[in-house]
């Protein structure tokens, strides 16, 4: 904090020199120092950042709902995403989601720092190509190509054992929200064999889904959050008495915490969570599957 | 009209609205699959529809109505001022922000327990506050500019606390609080609610004989024997109970107190005792109405039943302003 303070008037005063300065920088093969500002891009550098060189995460990367490495990211200091602490840290390399933080991210573009922006609006698909990329911006191909195609394989080797019986299941969060097409929840519940009721009755993306509907289509398995610390009136939604009533579906949060929040590595293990939980209520019939 | 007419004609009003409250949702019921659904037992998709998600929030439209149209006549005539309700005074808000203060703080876990407490200790703090303004400075003008502070800031302090939590959904639900709804309640908020509502309605009927004594001047109603702390406590208590319980369970919903008793009162002999019974039948049905409607206006991401009483009752109010000022300020 007094070396931020200490520091402000002559960044500030030194900010166009340093803008032209960093311009005029050749680009180094790997680099040195590189922060990440959203909680997935930080999944993605802390897989496969070597030892020191990511300078900082963002604090959500600590939040154990949306980041499945949290304790990993104990051992990061921890940004806001804001444009300033960029400007006192002076990465070489800044990662960062496409949605998140638009005006920073222009800010600092136009500061002439390197901005490498990630979309989220991905699914399993896109994961082990995220995966190459961070890693050829980090100079860790090898790294990555080893996670990536690990990925890939253990991903093809769920969806392998899937077979024509497939139960019906709901993502369905705060406030009666549901993840239907194009989300990563939809692409999870389709690979681990499951049939995305959101998906079926149309929804794109992020959507309410009327809970009465919900009742109506009986979904096997609903998907729902985990309660937080600090409570909502949304979470109660989830666990509305209709819900609870419905005699033949399991409910719960199935998934491990944090794990489909972003399109990490980690999803797999949500995937694995699904794909078990598929086996148990709907068994593949001997011989049907390899 | 007679009263008997009057009271009899709003009871069906309301039956008819609680039914059709029932037959509207997302999930197209046929009419037989509802009516069947709502008696039979069992675990079938119709009766769970029915019993948990369509039954309560019909049973909650019809009680809060009751609640919002008797409070606003009760206050009505208690205050002697046309334009007292208890969203416009301040009431409702500041039994959101009593019930967001204890619930989101997380000090009762997450437990619905939470919100009939906090929204019963803030609608009778500021019924309270009112009614200390009201007896200093009796002009109708002063009342309502302390109920629009008092509303304005516990509108402010709900936005802060929401936004002060850790849980980064609580800020969505600040729309909730300011302009409620009865989407997805559950029987658990008509047992909360319910009884508190109730108690509140007895409480308001006991003052009825003083209210009509005050419409004579405080002097003349306490030398015609009415006990005036007496009087004070019960409408204190039953607005506190009746808006607050109502508030914790739905949000604010404005203007139906205003509404209402404006529009029976010519139909009834003008005296305040006589508009309780009809204003209460008459906020039921408003308040089913509208939420009949909210559900049809947008049926998949639905509006908010409080956006809708507010579009009824904010132009209703600024012609009430414009019709009173000649009368009264």
């Amino acid at each position: 904090m007094t070396k931020r303070g200490r520091n402000r008037l002559p960044a500030l005063s030194g900010l166009v020199l340093l803008a032209g300065a960093l311009l005029a920088a050749p680009a180094s093969a790997a680099p040195k120092r590189v922060m990440s500002l959203n909680v997935c891009t930080d999944q993605l550098a802390m897989a496969l950042a070597a030892p020191g060189q990511l300078v900082s995460v963002s604090f959500l990367a600590r939040e154990p709902s949306l980041s499945m490495l949290h304790e990993e990211a104990r051992k990061y200091p921890v940004n806001r995403g804001l444009a300033e602490e960029v400007f006192l840290e002076k990465p070489d390399l800044v990662v960062t989601g496409t949605y998140a933080l638009h005006n920073t991210t222009a800010l600092l573009k136009r500061l002439g720092f390197a901005v490498e922006e990630f979309s989220f609006v991905q699914t399993l698909d896109t994961i082990p190509g995220e995966i190459r990329r961070m890693g050829a911006l980090l100079g860790q191909e090898e790294k990555a190509e080893r996670i990536a195609a690990g990925f890939a394989t253990e991903l093809a080797d769920i969806e392998r054992r899937q077979c024509d019986r497939r139960p019906t299941a709901i993502a369905y969060d705060q406030n009666g929200v549901a993840l239907g097409k194009g989300t990563l929840a939809d692409s999870v519940l389709q690979a681990a064999g499951l049939r995305n009721l959101a998906t079926d009755a149309g929804v794109v993306g992020m959507a309410p889904f009327p809970l009465e509907q919900v009742v109506a289509e009986k979904p096997d398995i609903i998907v729902t959050g985990r309660p937080e610390s600090a409570p909502t009136l949304g979470e109660h939604v989830p666990r509305h008495p209709a819900i609870a009533a419905m005699p033949a579906t399991r409910v719960g949060a199935f998934v491990p915490e944090g794990s489909w929040s972003c399109g990490a590595p980690t999803v797999i293990k949500a995937v694995r969570a699904l794909a078990k939980l598929r086996e148990e209520i709907a068994p593949c019939p001997a011989g049907t599957a390899p | 009209m007679k009263p008997s007419l009057l009271t009899t004609a709003l009871t069906l009003l309301a039956l008819a609205l609680f039914v059709l409250s029932l037959l509207v949702g997302p999930a197209e019921l046929a009419l037989g699959d509802s009516l069947s659904g709502l008696v039979a037992g069992g675990g079938e998709a119709a009766a769970i529809i029915m019993r948990e998600i369509r039954l309560p929030r019909a049973l909650l439209g019809l009680s809060i109505g009751i609640s919002l149209g008797l409070s606003g006549a009760v206050l009505q005539g208690f205050l002697r001022n046309p334009l007292a309700e208890p969203g416009i005074i301040g009431v409702s808000g500041t039994a959101a922000l009593g019930a967001v203060a204890i619930f989101y703080s997380g000090i009762a876990g997450s437990s619905l327990y939470a919100l009939p407490l906090g929204a019963l200790a803030g609608a009778g703090a500021s019924v309270l506050i009112l009614l200390a303004i009201a007896a200093r400075q009796g002009s109708t003008l002063t009342l309502i500019l302390a109920g629009v502070a008092l509303s304005s800031l516990s509108g402010a302090l709900t936005s802060l606390v929401l936004n002060l939590s850790p849980n980064p959904f609580a800020a969505y639900e600040i729309i909730f609080w300011l302009l409620g709804s009865l989407k997805d309640r559950s029987l658990e908020h008509v047992a909360l609610a319910l009884p508190l509502m109730a108690a509140g309605w007895l409480l308001i009927a006991l003052s009825a004989r003083a209210v009509d004594a005050l419409s004579l001047g405080e002097e003349a109603a306490e030398s015609l024997g009415i006990p005036m702390a007496r009087a004070r406590f019960l409408i204190v208590a039953g607005v506190a109970l009746s808006v607050g319980a109502a508030t914790a369970v739905v949000g604010t919903i404005g203007f139906i107190g205003l509404v209402v008793p404006h529009l029976l009162r010519p139909l009834t002999d003008r005296l305040p005792s006589s508009l309780l019974l009809p204003a209460g039948l008459g906020g039921a049905a408003l308040l089913l109405a509208a939420d009949v409607a909210a559900r049809l206006v947008l049926p998949a991401g639905e509006l908010n039943v409080g956006v809708l009483t507010a579009l009824i009752g904010a132009p209703f109010f600024l012609w009430l302003v414009m019709r009173a000022r000649r009368e009264m300020f």
